[in-house]
């Protein structure tokens, strides 16, 4: 976002800067005009060439790995050409692991999102004490995910956990959350929450700060409802700060890692690959099985379903920015 | 003015103590370093520059004292210790570093399980033979960090001769004699003993299970055979062929009758751990550092006790090595460290201190060694209980390129068969193949 906007910028003011330079001449004055005319770009600069070093590098290098043989320790071997690719598109864990991805993904990204909405409509409201609640809901992200995954692992350990003693206790059958597909991403779909929930909370809180608070009132003169004030004034008004949120947690949830290998004591996935993500698979085939070429072909296909995934996110954002100025135009010709 | 004065003779009076204790500190390991440090210029003359030895390790080696030791006899040489949360970041680490060619340790450990891996790229280490470990260890043992040309890459660490952990109390409750010498005689020499001693416990109806899962019981299998999973000549996967040595082995394990005996638990789970302090199963493969890993799960039970017995004949599992990557900056006194941590006499100090049982020779049968009692199992005498297991281990199974990515496998398939109860055993098999398939 800001690296589209950074040249604009300097378009008019370099712009309005060759006028006057036509007048007078000397070294010193070109220098000024590099200045304004370089200098924005050279402050950027740093971030793009660590994103050529440590991003864009890495991304082409891949994709050489990917049509190799290419062992872990023995490196380079033949050119394959897309080998890797079929062999990993006929792959049945592969197609697992998208699945798995998916599911945990869903299972993540909604709940903490509507939960961290009605989260930060609370701690919006006037509440004793606020920055303790506040702060309070960023307590877990803080804790390192290897202690979050040593509490859930008590939680949710097949015999002995938390849950399934209380279960056992009433009476209900006990819940196989290491051997049953769904059972198990819920469990590191409540991990993830856990930790991110009050992350997006505190987003979502400070959007809603800012939307201006006579429009409240006018509600209110209104007889709208706090119900009615959240869906109609405060929903819409976080829409760019939703899809903000929204695809942070997208990309966060496709390449989602730690906790699905914190789940168990192997991190792989379960032992008929129940919660094996794409992430993890790539793991797998890289350092189990030491065969970087279908890691990296893996990883290049996950990247593009990153890329569609994001597409998607901007055709949506698109058509919700657009419809956020209609209602506004309605709004003011309802005001007026 | 006196606000000022009194500022100033605190900040003096404090700089002055601080300068006293840093003076006292260096005089005193000054004093203490100087005899020591002649004592070993005779034997290390060439080196006194300064050296930092970094020895990357996991779990529980045993060597901070040792380390400190080692310091005080070699004043110039600083050692640091690396150690990795989890054995398999351990791994990682070390097939990063081979694969990128650089040395971050001086000392890398390495679990057995890995050494056919590190095998395949011997020139990455140094050659560590020399005259004074020429007989340290056993034939098995050495073989294990033997190149198929000679080459030592690796000193032997600990070993883990196979015997077998049983509750006193679980015994007595189905009626069958509970002391060390008539459980051994119980169990037998055979896998075929031990099961049927299974089913005799099983049909008291205790409630407990005979074992703790079958993924445990394949482990100390494996490594009775001669190849498990690949030809020893070719390094050919030989794990689904018609002659396959662990079929035999997947179906016994996985047959109704040995799995009517099973806890249905999964080796390191957290249901695992818990399962030690209750009554969940009799018995229990029992490599030395199992019996810390027992002692830690389930402190205040009392009954446990071991049997100086391995059905299938003696075996051993796991063990590690302490590799020295060639291109170090100090490799020769990172050789010279390893040899001194792998020395017997140095390896049952480990042993006493905390119960990791060597693999040289000379060590276990050291009177520290196998004069070693545990309280924790009833008083057994541990150390010449695994002194006895480890006599007569022959030989290690071979152990190929693909091993530790066809064991993860077959692994995953007991787990389907006996935990998670997915899978009937022939469809897990299955499984199995495809996961072994995709490893070529």
């Amino acid at each position: 976002m800001t690296s589209t906007q950074t040249p604009q910028f300097a378009g008019p003011t370099s712009g309005e800067d060759g006028d006057r330079q036509q007048r007078r001449v000397g070294f010193s004055q070109k220098l000024g005009r590099w200045d304004v005319k370089l200098s924005p770009y050279l402050y950027i600069s740093p971030f793009f060439i660590l994103f050529l070093v440590v991003g864009l590098f890495p991304l082409l290098y891949t994709a050489f790995v990917s049509i190799h043989d290419w062992d872990l320790i023995k490196g380079q071997g033949d050119s394959v050409g897309l080998k890797n690719y079929d062999w990993v598109l006929h792959s049945e864990t592969f197609w697992k692991s998208v699945r798995n991805t998916f599911s945990i993904f869903l299972l993540s990204s909604v709940p903490q999102i509507i939960i961290a909405l009605v989260l930060a409509a609370i701690l919006d409201a006037n509440l004793r004490a606020k920055t303790f609640w506040r702060m309070g809901v960023l307590v877990p992200y803080v804790v390192a995910p290897v202690a979050v995954s040593l509490i859930f692992g008590q939680l949710f350990a097949d015999q002995s956990g938390t849950i399934n003693q209380i279960l056992t206790n009433l009476g209900l059958p006990t819940i196989g959350w290491h051997a049953d597909v769904l059972p198990s991403h819920i469990a590191i779909a409540s991990m993830v929450n856990f930790r991110w929930t009050g992350y997006n909370t505190l987003i979502l809180l400070a959007a809603m700060q800012a939307i201006p608070r006579d429009l409240y009132e006018a509600a209110i003169i209104d007889g709208a409802t706090r119900v009615r004030q959240f869906f109609s004034i405060t929903i819409p008004m976080l829409r760019p700060t939703m899809i903000f949120v929204i695809i942070t947690s997208t990309i966060g949830g496709l390449q989602i890692f730690d906790e699905p290998r914190l789940f168990d004591q192997d991190g792989r996935g379960g032992a008929d690959g129940q919660y094996l993500t794409v992430t993890n698979y790539i793991y797998q085939l890289g350092w189990t099985n030491r065969n970087f070429g279908r890691a990296s072909a893996v990883a290049w296909i996950l990247f593009l379903i990153i890329l569609v995934i994001a597409l998607i996110n901007l055709m949506i954002t698109r058509r919700i920015a657009s419809d956020q100025s209609a209602g506004e135009k309605k709004r003011k010709k309802v005001r007026a | 003015m006196r606000k000022t004065t009194r500022k100033f003779l605190a900040v003096t009076a404090g700089v002055a103590s601080i300068a006293l204790l840093a003076s006292a500190c260096s005089s005193d390991s000054n004093s203490s370093d100087d005899p020591s440090s002649s004592a070993s210029s005779s034997e290390s003359a060439a080196s006194t520059e300064k050296i930092t030895l970094k020895v990357a390790t996991f779990n529980e080696f045993g060597y901070k004292d040792l380390y400190k030791e080692y310091m005080s006899l070699h004043p110039n040489i600083t050692i640091v210790d690396d150690k990795a949360a989890k054995s398999d970041d351990a791994r990682a680490a070390v097939q990063t570093a081979i694969g990128a060619d650089t040395v971050k340790d001086d000392i890398i450990a390495a679990d057995s399980d890995w050494m056919p891996e590190l095998l395949e790229t011997p020139d990455y280490f140094l050659d560590l033979a020399s005259d004074t470990v020429k007989d340290r260890w056993p034939a098995w043992k050495s073989a294990l960090s033997t190149t198929a040309d000679g080459k030592l890459i690796g000193y032997g660490t600990d070993a883990g001769p196979e015997a077998i952990c049983y509750r006193k109390d679980l015994f007595e409750k189905a009626g069958l004699a509970s002391d060390r010498e008539s459980v051994a005689k119980a169990i037998g020499t055979s896998w075929d003993d031990y099961f049927a001693l299974g089913e005799k416990f099983m049909s008291k109806k205790t409630g407990a299970a005979w074992f703790d899962s079958i993924g445990a019981l394949s482990q100390g299998m494996v490594n009775q055979l001669d190849a498990p999973f690949e030809n020893p000549e070719t390094d050919e996967i030989t794990a689904l062929d018609a002659d396959s040595q662990i079929k035999p082995v997947y179906d016994l394990l996985t047959s109704d009758k040995v799995l009517a005996q099973s806890a249905h638990l999964q080796q390191w789970t957290p249901d695992w751990n818990a399962a030690f302090a209750k009554d969940a199963f009799a018995t229990q493969l029992c490599p030395p550092w199992m019996t810390q890993i027992i002692t830690g799960n389930a402190p205040d039970q009392k009954n446990w006790d071991v049997a100086d017995v391995m059905p299938g004949g003696a075996s051993n599992w796991g063990g590690s090595f302490l590799l020295v990557p060639a291109k170090g900056k100090n490799a020769d006194a990172a050789k010279a460290l390893a040899d001194w941590l792998t020395d017997p006499v140095q390896t049952a100090k480990i042993f006493v201190q905390y119960g990791n049982f060597p693999s040289q020779t000379a060590a276990t049968t050291d009177p520290s060694v196998t004069g070693k009692t545990d309280a924790y199992f009833g008083g057994a005498p541990t150390g010449q209980i695994f002194s006895n297991r480890f006599a007569p281990i022959e030989k290690q199974p071979y152990r190929g390129s693909h091993y530790f990515a066809i064991n993860q496998a077959l692994g995953d398939a007991y787990t389907r068969v006996d935990v998670t109860k997915s899978d009937s055993a022939a469809d897990s098999w299955k499984k199995f193949e495809t996961a072994v398939k995709d490893l070529g």
